[in-house]
């Protein structure tokens, strides 16, 4: 059993190590300053910046097959890559990325939608949720129906990731109230500028997602992607894409937070002693340690059954559940080791406090994730042993 | 075409706390995350963007332990076409003399060289006594502390930059050269490179291979060697001004006391 990384793993690992010293994280005070005061920490501007500054040297488009001009990295080296960035809070992602089912575009659609997406020129969002259908994706409601060649689509989406930027939107619409989930549902490509509207949700991140809103929005039968009634398995795919990518990141953030953490107790003085001395801190560094190092495997674990092509849906929400609830323990000792301090806007604890608390609701909640482990388990689907069987 | 090498050196990260060993006072290698020195990463940058304009070849030379191939690699990861790795047991605890023998010695070994560029000082030693001990080894004249590196067919030209000013400096090649800080900004690695870096040829020598005998390196028999050290003192607590409307005059009669202003 080899847990230790290729020479070409360890380099782009490196790599990406060094950029985030030296290119994201001299940003950071910057960046909470603006979010601070309710601005996008990273303008689109320095965005685009860094990820031309990543392209030059060929990072672009991580998992973006080759013939499309990208890395087209495996599941693990990305996962490596993905951790990396998740040291710092800045909101960096490398250029070249397009949702997967994009991909599934016809010729005409893929110049249009895809090739514009991956160059940074499109930004789209992917809307499945509604007020009354989150973690129950079948219960949409949004409809389209058919006039002429063209389909009418009503409905409000909620929490769109990219809502209030994107200029398109992958949109699922009910084509078939009698079939439903089961062959009713279509996958529409749809601009902004066909007629959708986006609101701002203001949430306790630094970032809101959006309110779709969709009043007898026109599309002409060019702008299904995918068949109609197969939209649900696209979504599917969509939510499939790579949910062992959230944890990875979260990863990161742990690594950087207990640093922190580390550094405070080494230097933090109380009754004449230092409180890296405290039982109580020892303790705490010494879980969060132990929990790091089964988040790395679990993450990289998940990964690497992904890269084998196996069914890799247990292994993801493993760790991905593993990964919200232990970021959050984590994150808080941080924030109590630091005390008075970490509860302030001096330091960016407070701030991670409240970005990971996303990470245990959003693309599955824990418990959608433990719905999945339990049923897994309980049908024989997957072993208690585990991958050794 | 100049056939160029650039001395490399894997330095303990200078974000991570540096020690050295309790028992022999030499570098403790397994306190620290290892990296390409910051310095050779200018040199490397320098020799490519020499190839870039002129053509040729750059070859890398480290002498040290097996781990430093990881240095090696980032530096052909940069663009560098080969390298040259002296790594033996006996060299732990060698001096900068011992180290500027084997080190010519393995410049010996590349064909036709007809430029050595090396930083001027590594970030962990800090001798700064390399490139020239190395010039003097080999018989090359030295361009030491480069600001900007110019080569005329056989004339090499080299901007020299110290706390006294600018020297305008010229010899033939070959030559050796070490760079400062501010010579240029090195490129990160091409994802490319990378990928293609495990593929380039890594030539290992020990140094019987060189021609030395093990007995003439090391420890026991360097010229210099560190007898005592101690951590540095924790920084003592500052001294607070109060600003009673008189704080820019208290602080500048501070800094006049310190003899900074």
């Amino acid at each position: 059993m080899d847990f230790s990384l290729s020479e070409e793993e360890q380099s782009v690992r490196d790599w990406v190590r060094t950029f985030v010293r030296k290119e994201i994280q001299p940003l950071e005070q910057e960046v909470l300053r603006r979010e601070r005061a309710n601005q996008p920490g990273l303008t689109h501007d320095v965005l685009v910046e860094l990820q031309d500054k990543a392209k030059a040297s060929g990072f672009w488009g991580v998992q973006t097959p080759e013939e499309y001009g990208g890395m087209g990295l495996g599941a693990v080296m990305s996962a490596l890559l993905e951790a990396e960035l998740g040291r710092s809070f800045v909101q960096f992602r490398f250029g070249g990325y397009a949702d997967n089912i994009l991909y599934h575009a016809n010729d005409e659609q893929k110049q249009r939608y895809l090739l514009p997406t991956l160059s940074g020129e499109r930004r789209s969002c992917f809307a499945i949720t509604e007020p009354g259908a989150g973690s129950d994706a079948r219960a949409i409601r949004t409809s389209a129906r058919q006039d002429g060649t063209d389909w009418i689509i009503n409905g409000e989406k909620t929490f769109i990731t990219g809502g209030n930027e994107a200029d398109f939107t992958m949109v699922f619409a009910v084509t078939d109230k009698e079939k439903g989930a089961n062959g009713g549902v279509t996958c529409f490509l749809v601009d902004r500028d066909q007629g959708w509207r986006s609101e701002y949700i203001d949430t306790m991140g630094e970032w809101g997602p959006a309110a779709l809103v969709f009043e007898d929005v026109r599309v002409p039968k060019e702008n299904i992607l995918g068949e109609v009634g197969r939209g649900f398995e696209l979504a599917m795919k969509w939510i499939g894409r790579g949910r062992y990518m959230l944890p990875a990141r979260a990863l990161g953030a742990c690594e950087r937070l207990v640093e922190m953490a580390v550094e405070h107790a080494n230097t933090r003085v109380t009754f004449g002693e230092s409180i890296a001395n405290r039982q109580a801190i020892q303790w705490m560094i010494a879980d969060s340690a132990v929990e790091i190092e089964a988040l790395r495997w679990l993450v990289l674990h998940a990964a690497w059954v992904v890269d084998q092509g196996g069914d890799s849906r247990h292994v993801q929400s493993i760790a991905k559940l593993y990964g919200g609830q232990k970021a959050n323990e984590i994150v808080d000792r941080v924030l109590q080791i630091h005390g008075g301090m970490g509860y302030t806007r001096e330091l960016p604890v407070e701030r991670w406090y409240r970005e990971l608390r996303l990470l245990r609701i959003y693309e599955g909640t824990d418990e959608i994730q433990r719905r999945t482990i339990a049923r897994n388990i309980l049908k024989g689907h997957a072993s208690i042993s585990g991958t050794l069987g | 075409m100049p056939n160029i090498v650039v001395l490399v050196k894997q330095v303990p990260d200078t974000y991570s706390e540096r020690r050295l060993s309790d028992s022999d006072h030499t570098l403790d290698r397994d306190s620290a995350d290892a990296v390409l020195d910051e310095i050779n990463e200018r040199a490397v940058e320098e020799a490519l963007l020499i190839k870039e304009a002129q053509g040729g070849e750059v070859t890398v030379l480290s002498v040290g332990p097996d781990r430093a191939t990881e240095a090696i690699r980032k530096a052909l990861s940069m663009g560098a076409d080969k390298a040259v790795h002296v790594s033996d047991p006996a060299l732990h605890g060698s001096c900068v003399i011992q180290t500027s023998k084997v080190i010519a010695a393995a410049v010996g070994k590349v064909d036709g060289v007809d430029l050595v560029i090396a930083g001027n000082e590594a970030t962990d030693g800090r001798s700064g006594a390399v490139p020239a001990i190395l010039a003097e080894l080999l018989g090359y004249p030295q361009l030491t502390h480069a600001r900007k590196v110019v080569i005329e067919g056989t004339t090499i030209k080299v901007t020299r930059e110290t706390d006294e000013g600018l020297t305008h400096l010229e010899a033939s090649l070959p030559a050796v050269v070490s760079v400062g800080e501010k010579i240029n900004e090195p490129r990160y690695p091409s994802f490319k490179g990378i990928m293609a870096a495990k593929k380039k040829p890594v030539e290992t020598l020990t140094v019987a291979d060189l021609g030395i005998d093990a007995g003439e390196v090391g420890l026991a028999s360097a010229t210099s060697t560190v007898v005592e050290a101690a951590p540095k003192p924790p920084r003592a607590a500052g001294q607070k001004v109060e600003d009673e409307g008189d704080g820019g005059a208290k602080i500048a009669e501070y800094l006049v006391g310190q003899k900074l202003i």
